[in-house]
């Protein structure tokens, strides 16, 4: 099963894509994937549902969050009621650490995105704030990266044995699917995703035009 | 193909891409029209000194860009909002390639979406948005 593990809709506030449009762009064009994970900047969308849209195109639809760090950005994955009462996800200081413990504490998975790019990415700041523990897994490919970022993305997650993930981080609806992330096992619900995220059985993906 | 009608539009039709010309002459003609004729768009060496990679695009010029490619795919079209987000800066005498693609069409009210996008030569992203049109039915 392979899933975009990093998306914009219009809820975020650079995000120009509407959920319905990803649908129909991914069937219209066949791209490769499975379904993806809306990952709204600072906030979880608590009021949108998608079953029925995601069961009208064959497409699974979840939803999780994109955080901001000390250490950068950070995709969560399960977020629940409980777990945004733990910190306020519009802060952007969040502590890369408090993250981690309230995700493990409610079962929530963080995984550092576009690890590589300047400024918002994990590496960064290692020179500045050292390894952080609890990471396991990063976004070793992100659709939007430039020049070297991803190289950088894959050579930290090896030198620190992390996991690699894939997503587009699309933000317009043609930017959807360009990376994502192969699981072995199939993923119909936020716990399921989390549940495969906190093994071992998948892999980063990228998806060409050509291939898809 | 010309469209000149909504019913020509297909979802995820691609606009005729191409290349603009962001040769520093033209960049500085644009500049001067425009009254955003400061050196950091029209003078490679200054630009550098301020810690810029050259001399840039201006945006509202590279927003020019997008309406034209629409125009060229649809000169009946009326633009309502072209809408951008600049992630990385187009350099002057780099090439770029301006693409558009159809997202969404509403032929009741005769609105269609068109994602665009600034590419440089290793297909990276400088500019995205999206642009919202009407066409004559």
């Amino acid at each position: 099963m392979i899933l975009d593990l990093h998306a914009h809709s219009i809820k975020s506030d650079d995000g120009r894509a509407k959920v319905q449009n990803y649908c129909q762009w991914i069937k219209a064009r066949e791209i490769a994937i499975d379904g993806f994970v809306l990952t709204e900047h600072r906030q979880f969308d608590d009021e949108s549902d998608y079953k029925e849209l995601g069961q009208k195109h064959g497409i699974t639809i979840l939803k999780g969050a994109e955080v901001e760090t000390e250490y950068g950005h950070v995709l969560i994955f399960g977020v629940t009621k409980a777990l945004q009462e733990s910190f306020d996800f519009t802060n952007i200081h969040l502590s890369l650490a408090q993250v981690i413990e309230s995700c493990d504490a409610h079962g929530a998975v963080a995984v550092p995105c576009h690890p590589g790019r300047k400024r918002v990415g994990m590496a960064a700041h290692l020179a500045e704030f050292g390894i952080p523990a609890g990471v396991r897994t990063v976004e070793v490919y992100n659709g939007g990266s430039r020049g070297v970022e991803d190289q950088i993305a894959q050579q930290m997650a090896d030198e620190q044995s992390y996991l690699g993930v894939g997503g587009s981080d699309a933000h317009i609806v043609s930017h959807i699917g360009r990376c994502a992330t192969e699981f072995a096992a199939a993923i119909n619900s936020e716990l399921e995703l989390v549940e495969a995220l906190k093994g071992s059985d998948f892999k980063a993906l990228k998806i060409s035009q050509e291939d898809a | 193909m010309t469209i000149n009608a909504i019913t020509d539009v297909e979802f995820g039709e691609e606009l005729p891409a191409f290349e603009p010309d962001t040769s520093l002459p033209n960049v500085k003609q644009f500049a001067v029209a425009a009254g955003w004729d400061g050196p950091r768009f029209t003078d490679h060496e200054y630009a550098r000194k301020e810690g810029l990679p050259g001399a840039l695009v201006p945006g509202i010029m590279s927003q020019g860009f997008l309406s034209a490619m629409i125009h060229h795919w649809a000169p009946t079209a009326e633009v309502r909002s072209i809408d951008t987000i600049f992630r990385a800066p187009c350099v002057v005498d780099q090439p770029y390639f301006i693409n558009g693609v159809v997202t969404d069409i509403d032929e009741d009210s005769g609105t269609v979406e068109i994602d665009l996008t600034v590419t440089n030569d290793a297909k990276e992203t400088r500019v995205f948005g999206t642009a919202r049109v009407i066409i004559p039915s």
